[in-house]
């Protein structure tokens, strides 16, 4: 798979649910551009194109980044501070998609710019619903800016 | 009867009177002397009259307080009444126990100070009861926030594979149900069915689990406002039918707003199921005072219950009313009355059938505030 044709990076461990979100992206016709990282530390290899993914340039960034937050090694809270704090990762929506819906977890998430938090129903039309609503907002409606923009405004203002 | 009668008459009823009170009444000149001691006083410190009377009142006092008689002997011979002084007192067997004090100045005729006069009751019993009744609730508090707690984590956990077996037999259902026997289909879609209403349960649970760990937030809140909002959100459901609102003026209430919201929301969209058979629904919100209380209350003219299970029905998972026809969980009552609970007040009910219903509550003084109004259980400083 060339790494330039991915769009969404799904960040999800459990076998079940990552076969129920591939399923639910199948219908938008957005499974084919989907990758999934099985926990928080290669989702942060995948990104940052480290360890295993040292061949990926940061040009080919992904423009959504569905987040579940209970994940083995690195956890999902980890995670999304390392894409927020780094300016090459900043500007990808991060949307938590997640079978909690803890009040801290969702003022954790919130708090560390998550753009979005979703706790996934248990009814399966509902959930394909939503996940295909989630893909057209965030890649087809939102408009966000060049991946380069904070990287490059970092540079500038770098004495 | 001469006049010399009647004093004397009067003074043995006052002397009857000192005798028999539940109260240690001890007498004593300025100097802490002791001059009377009745027969509580000899209960409750052990001494007999005779054995007192003539000695100085420190042999009731623990070493470490020595400089508590001067000092209130101070304040009366100013003329000033010391009440309800909380200290300790040791009894003739070395027992400490606790007090509670009221010391006044007596006076002769002519209004000279002579004397002081206090009135001492034993609160040792009543402080261990206290303590006792303050530690079983912070043990019982414990023990519900670790039900709280496990509710929560097993909802929470259930709910993972519930998603998952509904979005394999949806799938199955869909990608497989045209080759599927007719029958194999129809197991299949009763297992999907069950699913979904099994996760309606654990989301009411996990709901009613959330509701009861929250903290309340307390605030004056008008009631109309919060009614009124709890009725906007429902006038969509309730569009193609009539009915007839009736909010009655509603008092301003010390109360967490978002959670008492939800009592309302709650009762209303009960008022609004169970009314679902009547051409005009009249669903009612007013106030009523019961023994001098404020009640609040939602009545409609629906199809009512039996009274006989007017108790079960706050029960989590308890329905009156058979599934098909009317839905839900059986824990919307439950959050009521976890809301009202937590407000230090009361819910009941009252219904006949086919008569409709009527929801009543109250709203206490929130446990919280009552903890801190508690009498302190140390010695209070005067």
């Amino acid at each position: 798979m060339v790494a330039g044709e991915i769009d969404i990076l799904l960040v999800e461990d459990s076998p079940p649910d990552v076969h129920l979100t591939l399923h639910a992206l199948r219908e938008g016709n957005l499974a084919n551009r989907a990758y999934v990282a099985r926990d928080g530390e290669e989702a942060l290899e995948y990104l940052f194109g480290r360890g295993a993914y040292s061949d990926r340039g940061p040009e080919c960034q992904v423009k959504l980044i569905l987040l579940d937050l209970k994940l083995p090694k690195l956890d999902g809270l980890e995670v999304l501070r390392a894409i927020k704090n780094d300016p090459h990762t900043k500007v990808i929506p991060v949307v938590i998609l997640t079978s909690s819906r803890e009040e801290k977890d969702l003022i954790n998430s919130y708090d560390l710019g998550a753009n979005s938090y979703v706790q996934k129903p248990v009814d399966f039309d509902q959930f394909r619903e939503i996940v295909k609503q989630l893909c057209l907002y965030w890649l087809r409606v939102n408009q966000p800016p060049a991946v380069t923009a904070f990287s490059a405004k970092q540079r500038r203002s770098a004495p | 009867m001469s006049e010399r009668k009647q004093v004397r008459a009067a003074t043995s009823q006052l002397a009857s009177i000192v005798e028999s009170a539940d109260d240690a009444i001890i007498g004593m000149t300025l100097d802490g002397i002791i001059l009377s001691w009745n027969q509580s006083a000899e209960r409750i410190f052990g001494y007999s009259a005779e054995e007192v009377k003539g000695r100085p009142i420190s042999i009731l006092i623990p070493p470490e307080r020595s400089d508590e008689v001067p000092r209130i002997l101070e304040r009366v011979k100013r003329g000033e009444r010391v009440e309800h002084y909380e200290t300790v007192r040791r009894r003739k067997d070395g027992t400490l126990i606790e007090v509670s004090m009221t010391i006044s100045p007596t006076r002769a005729e002519t209004g000279k100070i002579t004397g002081a006069s206090t009135i001492t009751s034993d609160n040792t019993e009543r402080k261990l009861v206290l303590q006792l009744l303050f530690h079983r609730t912070i043990e019982l508090e414990a023990a519900n926030k670790e039900l709280e707690a496990f509710t929560y984590s097993v909802s929470h956990d259930l709910r993972a594979p519930l998603r998952h077996i509904n979005g394999f037999s949806k799938i199955l259902l869909e990608d497989f149900g045209p080759q599927m026997d007719p029958a194999a289909k129809e197991y299949l879609q009763g297992i999907h069915e069950t699913t979904q209403y099994m996760g309606r349960l654990v989301d009411d649970l996990l709901h009613l689990a959330r509701v009861s760990r929250q903290e309340l937030i307390l605030q004056t809140t008008g009631l109309d406002a919060l009614v009124e909002e709890a009725i906007a959100r429902l006038r969509t459901e309730a569009q193609d039918r009539q009915i007839d609102w009736q909010v009655g003026p509603l008092p301003f209430v010390e109360c967490d707003p978002g959670l008492i919201k939800q009592v309302f929301a709650n009762l209303l969209s009960n008022a609004l199921k169970f009314t679902r058979q009547r051409e005009r629904a009249v669903i009612e919100v007013g106030q009523m005072t019961v023994d001098g209380q404020p009640v609040i209350f939602v009545r409609d003219n629906g199809i009512g219950f039996d009274m006989r299970y007017a108790d079960k029905m706050f029960g989590v998972f308890q329905r009156l009313h058979r599934p098909q026809d009317f839905e839900g969980t059986g824990v919307g009552l439950a959050i009521v009355e976890r809301i009202i609970h937590k407000h230090a007040g009361r819910v009941w009910a009252e219904a006949e059938v086919e008569k409709g219903a009527t929801f009543y509550f109250t709203l206490g003084q929130p446990v919280q505030a009552r903890m801190e109004t508690m009498p302190m259980l140390g010695g209070k400083a005067w």
